[in-house]
């Protein structure tokens, strides 16, 4: 018996945090993204600001197109091919960012250097007003919290049954979910994860404005999500100055070197941290040259000199 | 050892039945009966046999009875047997007729006499499992009489609900016993029939129906307008009636939109035929085969006509005028799917499952509206609370 795939409510920060994979075997069995937060994914449920789609690859007409969907917690990439020509239709209808659900299939994409990038295959986007993003980000909240409880509980107490936790009215998927998480991500950092939620809920509640329209992916994704909240931009220091100078020497040693022009982000912050530069520090630095209009990243994980 | 020695067998009821008490004495009626031959092992002669099932209100049970009369065993007649020897099937008590076995015609009032009271109550929940012999206490929440045709004759089905705390249960009641919607009843003597997957409660002239003190039976109200349920809850259970789930349509199934039905039979036609009646001219019809999902699982609600031109706020003679326009109806489902994936919507209805997974026969679908500022409230207490 092949079930329909339910749609996980998920947030970008769960899908960036999320690296494990459980593939089955066999012919057309469904494969799983497993997140570090109580969810066994394969198909799912994402809010937020969704950027103008780009082309991707370079076949004229193009049949392969990404676009970035912000929520209050982070960003993923989400992509439709002309497989999908009707997900691939609404990905490309909008020329400004625009408040969306969409559903999709989560998809780890595994680099050369190993590090796991998750996107989301569209299957369906639609455009919605912007209390309907907030409404489905309500209740990807709740979802979230109801997972963490569960997965809290299922520390704390091994013990307790499956069948007594369905009594409760605990889905089956959530529990398979749960245990999947514990299992994978013996160490994740759940506090700092719940506590990232609440720009969501200040989304939710209409005092924090849309998603801004142009964030930063990312690079690379670890299982410790607890990234500290941004710093307030403070005026460039001389070391601030040198960092960034060593980012736009290497931008420019790799989009020389490269195929197509751009210079690889992954690549470029391998060499960043041979250079002694945290990724943390990587990370700020990047979102300040972008800011400051220095180079851009018209293709997610591909920079160039503005 | 004389005859007076050996003590009479006892007479019990059929429920009573067990492995380790045989011969017994007992009184039923026949509800069926086939007439076999069975060669015998030693000279291959043909030996007559009546296998059937009987039962006296409180089990139904299987019987072989070798060596029957020729003629003069009807069905639906009454009889006791004395010295009935008992003989496990497939874990279950039997009866078996033998020549050591007195069968005699008996009358109405031999049957055990069984009072609602001691008959065990079941709840609607565990309505399946053995088909009689119990007692239901539960309220109804709707009941509407129906026309039917049984062979040649018009009679009236009362259909309805049963609820009690446990669930719900269709009933269909064959004779008119004055259902009333909001009555609290315990009824005995019903039996249990399954229809498409879930067990329903079948009331004839044999059953008995009391009202009795409501107690904590649940309103009518109460069970058309329950809170939704998760649906991967439902996937354990397999279904019901009555049942409201909300969720978000990721999904519209093909065929949806404008689709051609058979006159005769209602079910579609695809390229002028019709998979029963052949040949025939389709009737137009607007249809949408949602997939809702709530996150904990997902369910294809089937709604009809009025449900569609509702949610799509197409019209079916708009959706002909498009067709007529544009003759390809790939395009309207397209369209129907624009406007109806990624709303959110809350569906009540009765719920069944195949081998695709859970299906609901909607009876109402209403848009959900979210109220945001509670809902922030309630995330920034959770994100404040103990854990947090």
């Amino acid at each position: 018996m092949t079930v329909r795939e339910t749609a996980w409510r998920v947030s970008a920060r769960e899908l960036q945090g999320s690296v494990e994979e459980e593939r089955g075997e066999g012919e057309k069995v469904a494969s799983y993204v497993v997140s570090p937060y109580g969810a066994r994914m394969n198909r799912v449920l994402v809010a937020g600001a969704l950027s103008p789609a780009e082309p991707v690859g370079r076949d004229d007409p193009p049949t392969f197109w990404r676009a970035r969907l912000t929520d209050p917690t982070g960003t993923v990439p989400v992509t439709a091919g002309s497989f999908q020509p009707r997900a691939m239709a609404q990905l490309r209808a909008g020329p400004e960012s625009r408040p969306a659900v969409v559903i999709g299939k989560a998809h780890l994409f595994h680099g050369r250097d190993g590090a796991a990038q998750l996107s989301v295959r569209a299957e369906a986007v639609r455009a919605v007003a912007e209390t309907e993003e907030r409404a489905a980000l309500a209740e990807i909240g709740r979802q979230t919290l109801d997972r963490l409880d569960l997965l809290d509980r299922l520390e704390r107490g091994p013990a307790a049954s499956d069948e007594s936790l369905r009594a409760e009215g605990i889905p089956p998927l959530w529990l398979r979910g749960a245990r999947a998480s514990l299992r994978r991500y013996p160490e994740s950092d759940r506090a700092a994860f719940r506590a990232s939620l609440a720009s969501l809920v200040r989304r939710v509640a209409g005092d924090l404005g849309p998603a801004p329209v142009r964030p930063s992916i990312p690079p690379t994704v670890t299982v410790t999500p607890a990234a500290p909240p941004r710093p307030a931009p403070a005026a460039p220091t001389g070391a601030d100055r040198s960092e960034e100078s060593v980012f736009l020497e290497l931008v420019d040693e790799l989009s020389e070197g490269s195929v197509d022009g751009y210079a690889d982000l992954r690549e470029l912050l391998q060499r960043i941290a041979v250079r002694g530069i945290a990724s943390g520090r990587a990370e700020a630095v990047l979102n300040r040259l972008e800011e400051g209009g220095a180079i851009e990243e018209p293709i997610v994980g591909k920079l160039r000199r503005s | 050892m004389t005859a007076a020695e050996i003590p009479a067998p006892p007479e019990v009821r059929l429920r009573d039945l067990s492995l380790e008490v045989s011969p017994v004495e007992v009184v039923g009626r026949l509800v069926t009966l086939e007439r076999r031959e069975v060669p015998r092992r030693t000279d291959g002669v043909a030996r007559p046999l009546l296998v059937g099932l009987l039962t006296d209100g409180t089990a139904t049970v299987r019987f072989s009875w070798w060596d029957p009369p020729r003629d003069g065993i009807e069905r639906g007649e009454i009889v006791r047997a004395v010295g009935a020897e008992i003989r496990e099937f497939r874990g279950r008590a039997e009866l078996v007729f033998t020549w050591k076995t007195r069968v005699e015609p008996a009358g109405e009032a031999e049957l055990p006499r069984v009072t609602p009271e001691e008959l065990p109550r079941r709840l609607l929940r565990d309505l399946g499992g053995p088909a009689e012999g119990f007692r239901i206490e539960a309220r109804v929440v709707r009941i509407v009489p129906k026309s039917v045709t049984v062979g040649e004759d018009q009679r009236v089905v009362y259909e309805g609900l049963l609820a009690d705390r446990s669930g719900t249960a269709v009933v269909s009641a064959w004779s008119d016993f004055g259902l009333n919607a909001g009555e609290a009843l315990r009824i005995s003597g019903a039996y249990v029939r399954t229809f498409r997957g879930r067990p329903q409660l079948v009331l004839d002239e044999r059953a008995t129906v009391q009202r009795i003190e409501a107690g904590d039976l649940p309103l009518p109200a109460e069970v058309l307008r329950s809170p939704p349920r998760p649906i991967g809850d439902l996937e354990d259970g397999g279904g019901g009636e009555a049942i409201a789930v909300e969720g978000t349509v990721v999904h519209v199934l093909p065929p949806s939109g404008l689709v051609f039905r058979c006159p005769r039979c209602r079910r579609l036609v695809a390229g002028g035929l019709c998979r029963i009646h052949g040949e025939v001219e389709g009737v137009a019809d607007l249809r949408a085969r949602l997939v809702l999902d709530d996150g904990t699982g997902s369910v294809v609600v089937g709604a009809d006509r009025g449900l569609t031109e509702k949610l799509w706020n197409v019209t079916l003679d708009e959706a002909r005028r498009r067709l007529q326009d544009r003759p390809d109806p790939s395009v309207l489902e397209e369209a129907l799917l624009e406007a109806v994936v990624g709303r959110r919507l809350l569906v009540r209805g009765s719920v069944s499952r195949d081998d695709f997974g859970l299906n609901l026969a909607p009876e109402t679908i209403e848009p959900v509206e979210i109220d945001l500022d509670t809902a922030a409230g309630e995330l920034a207490a959770r994100l404040r609370g103990p854990g947090g």
